[in-house]
């Protein structure tokens, strides 16, 4: 399920850095588009305002069929305060356009499974694919705005994983 | 009331506060820093293609906090680290800031026990930071 993973969440950055190329996050000395996934980054003691954060969450296997398929739930957190230069009164629209955004990165629902553990990455014989996110509900925390949606993804088990 | 009387900026406070470090045994401290090209996919994603280093700061001096301040049964401390210290080394990395240095740190080890930074927070004094107070929590034991 790692290339999976590897692949849904690479799918994703693609697809933010096109959708909107100005949320970036800098991160151990690099700038990068605005999502990251939580259990490859140093422990975080708050999770960073305005990008995406995958998190990993339940695993299913399924083996009454041709070929083995596994599920990976994925939560995706984010939250934003809304911008300095609007004293944080923007922040219900950051959030809608956060919204969108994630929204945006999650169509179409499939996406090429590659083995990332390979230079250059090795494309794989199936794809990766999700269903509908599930968006949970806003949660306000003074003046910070967070929100996380649940998506299923999946893939069939190739020889070698 | 507050003082604003305008100062010139002096060093008085840093060498105070290196002074008073060192004589309550202070001792060095080690942040375990990544380097600053990461931007590939495999870092991103958890593959080791990241390099780390070893900044040296002191002096430094660590002290528990109080058991309510313990969250899920693990030790918190507080690094009293030198400002000058700090300076000394975001100079030598060519870094903007020590809010720099302490973004990019994974783990700070102080005689042997690796730590994770909480939060961070600075003493002023004329308009200059003469120390550094890092908020740490114990990691739990990794795998070799």
């Amino acid at each position: 399920m790692q290339n999976a993973k590897d692949s849904f969440y690479m799918a994703l950055r693609t697809r933010l850095a096109t959708i909107n190329p100005e949320r970036t996050v800098l991160l151990r000395g690099a700038v990068r588009p605005g999502i990251l996934v939580e259990e490859a980054e140093a422990p975080f003691s708050q999770l960073p305002s305005d990008v995406f954060i995958l998190r990993w969450l339940g695993l299913g296997i399924e083996t009454d069929l041709g070929s083995t398929m596994a599920a990976a739930e994925c939560e995706i957190l984010y939250q934003t305060c809304g911008t300095q230069s609007f004293g944080g009164l923007d922040r219900g629209r950051a959030m809608n356009e956060m919204d969108e955004e994630l929204v945006a990165m999650l169509s179409p629902c499939f996406t090429p499974k590659l083995n990332y553990t390979a230079t250059p990455p090795a494309t794989m014989l199936t794809q990766v694919f999700w269903d509908e996110p599930g968006l949970g509900p806003i949660s306000v925390q003074r003046d910070r705005l967070s929100r996380s949606a649940k998506v299923m993804v999946y893939s069939y088990q190739e020889q070698g994983e | 009331m507050s003082d604003t009387a305008p100062r010139n900026p002096v060093g008085a406070p840093q060498m105070l506060a290196d002074a008073l470090l060192r004589s309550v045994a202070g001792t060095t401290a080690l942040l375990r820093v990544t380097g600053t090209n990461t931007d590939t996919n495999m870092s991103e994603v958890g593959l080791v293609s990241t390099a780390f280093a070893e900044v040296v700061v002191s002096p430094v001096v660590m002290r528990k906090l109080r058991p309510t301040w313990q969250e899920s049964g693990e030790s918190k401390w507080e690094l009293l680290v030198s400002a000058t210290g700090v300076e000394q080394q975001v100079n030598a990395l060519d870094l903007p800031s020590a809010q720099s240095l302490f973004a990019m740190t994974l783990a700070v080890s102080v005689s042997g026990q690796d730590y994770v930074i909480d939060s961070i927070a600075s003493n002023e004094a004329f308009g200059q930071v003469y120390l550094y107070r890092l908020l740490l929590r114990e990691t739990r034991q990794q795998a070799v």
